[in-house]
């Protein structure tokens, strides 16, 4: 088919209208590029198509190309975004997450742990200062004990003075040899405020009260039990109650318990 | 009339002012087409903005030089105007216009734009003979292809192109000299 039998077969309309099959479409695109006089055709084909069309097409409102520009303005420039979740980085921060959790928690039972263990040391601690101090009180209470049962020493108790304190009493252990005694005052009341017992050795032709000294200030060997050096052999023990820091003499109102020794 | 290829390669580029040039060359023609298919001035501003959003995402699809760029948008617009005739609710508001063809739509629509002369395009058309307008409605309004337009004819498939050669030459003698 040369160029005057394809403008006058009619293909040219066809293929402006779209209906040849492909194949035969294809062969009108290489002869419109090799041939000029068949693009020209074409393009009068074309042209006269679109004037008839127009023919047929009412006023075009400027409203519909503003619709068209609004939707596809920016459209298809944009690079749309992977809406795919990234599930690898979304389970990755949850680890991390998980991970700084699961370390922030042990550290703090760490932390709790080792509060525990510095309480639980301390405490062991106090327990065996206890045990120890409680070994030690025993071992003092034993050797008073030996000392006491020893045949060195008497014991004498000293009954209530019945004008002041009828229900009082005190023991006295006493070594003559080496001038020292030991007085348990357990059966005494609670010395009040700015009072403070004091102990008194005496001897009866005539009465001489000579002081031992303060409960306060002497060697307290056990709960309520006092002991006493360079005591001189007396007759008697007597306690009264005087002021803070003792007296001279004693004062005998205040006499809450008197024994005679026995030798 | 040359196809605008710089033009169609800008507006494959994303060129949004190329693209409004394309529109304003061939959306009357289009138009036009789409109005012969519905009968309907909303609807075919429907299909029309319809058209062009597709051949602005879908530009990259045509090829310059495998086959027309206004007959690419041709079938992109056609396909949209059938689309539309078959939705449930085009076919509620519409009579049954099935018989009228373009002429029809020529001798009744006023266009105030257009640039041949209306008055001689409408009597030129109304002179067309009525095998003419059958084919020209089939091949380029309808978009049939060549052996459906035969069918529907009832015409040998070779008679289908020499028929449209004579009628579309006869047509183009009035047209076409203004163009």
């Amino acid at each position: 088919m040369n160029i005057n039998e394809l403008i006058a077969s009619g293909n040219l309309e066809l293929y402006v209208c779209g209906a040849l099959s492909q194949e035969e479409a294809m062969r009108i695109d290489k002869a419109i590029e090799a041939h000029p006089e068949i693009k020209a055709e074409v393009e009068r084909i074309e042209a006269m198509l679109q004037t008839l069309a127009e023919g047929a097409a009412p006023t075009l409102s400027p409203t519909t190309w503003s619709g068209i520009e609004g939707q596809t303005s920016g459209v298809r420039s944009i690079t749309k975004a992977s809406k795919r979740t990234n599930w690898g980085a979304i389970s990755g921060w949850a680890a991390a997450i998980l991970l700084l959790g699961g370390i922030f928690m042990l550290l703090r039972q760490n932390n709790t742990l080792t509060e525990d263990l510095e309480i639980t040391t301390n405490e062991n601690i106090e327990l065996n200062e206890q045990v120890i101090s409680s070994q030690d009180q025993l071992a003092e209470t034993n050797a008073l004990l030996d000392i006491l049962r020893g045949k060195e020493f008497n014991a004498y108790t000293l009954p209530g003075n019945d004008a002041v304190a009828p229900e009082a009493f005190a023991k006295v252990f006493y070594n003559a040899q080496e001038g020292v005694a030991y007085i348990d005052i357990k059966g005494l009341p609670e010395a009040p405020d700015g009072k403070v017992y004091q102990a008194w050795s005496l001897t009866l032709n005539p009465l001489t009260p000579s002081s031992m000294g303060i409960m306060e200030t002497a060697a307290q060997v056990e709960e309520g039990i006092y002991k006493f050096e360079n005591v001189p052999a007396p007759e008697a023990f007597g306690i009264t109650l005087e002021p803070a820091g003792g007296s001279a003499s004693p004062t005998l109102e205040q006499l809450y318990t008197l024994g005679t020794v026995t030798p | 009339m040359e196809q605008p290829n710089a033009l169609i390669e800008r507006m494959q580029q994303g060129d949004e002012k190329a693209f409004a040039e394309i529109y304003s060359r061939y959306s009357k023609a289009i138009f036009g087409v789409i109005h012969t298919i519905l009968h309907d001035t909303e609807a075919s501003e429907e299909v029309l903005q319809d058209t062009f959003m597709k051949a602005w995402k879908n530009a990259s699809s045509y090829a310059i030089g495998k086959g027309r760029f206004y007959t690419w948008l041709l079938n992109i617009a056609r396909n949209a105007a059938i689309d539309k005739t078959r939705s449930k609710e085009f076919k509620n508001t519409q009579k049954n216009l099935s018989t009228t063809n373009f002429v029809d739509i020529i001798a009744t629509t006023d266009n105030l734009n257009r640039k041949t002369n209306a008055i001689g395009l409408k009597a030129f058309v109304n002179a067309l003979q009525p095998a003419c307008i059958k084919i020209i409605e089939y091949l380029y309004f309808k978009g049939y292809t060549q052996a459906d337009t035969a069918d529907e004819l009832e015409i040998p498939l070779g008679t289908v192109k020499t028929r449209a050669r004579t009628c579309m030459n006869d047509l183009r003698k009035l047209v076409g000299v203004e163009i």
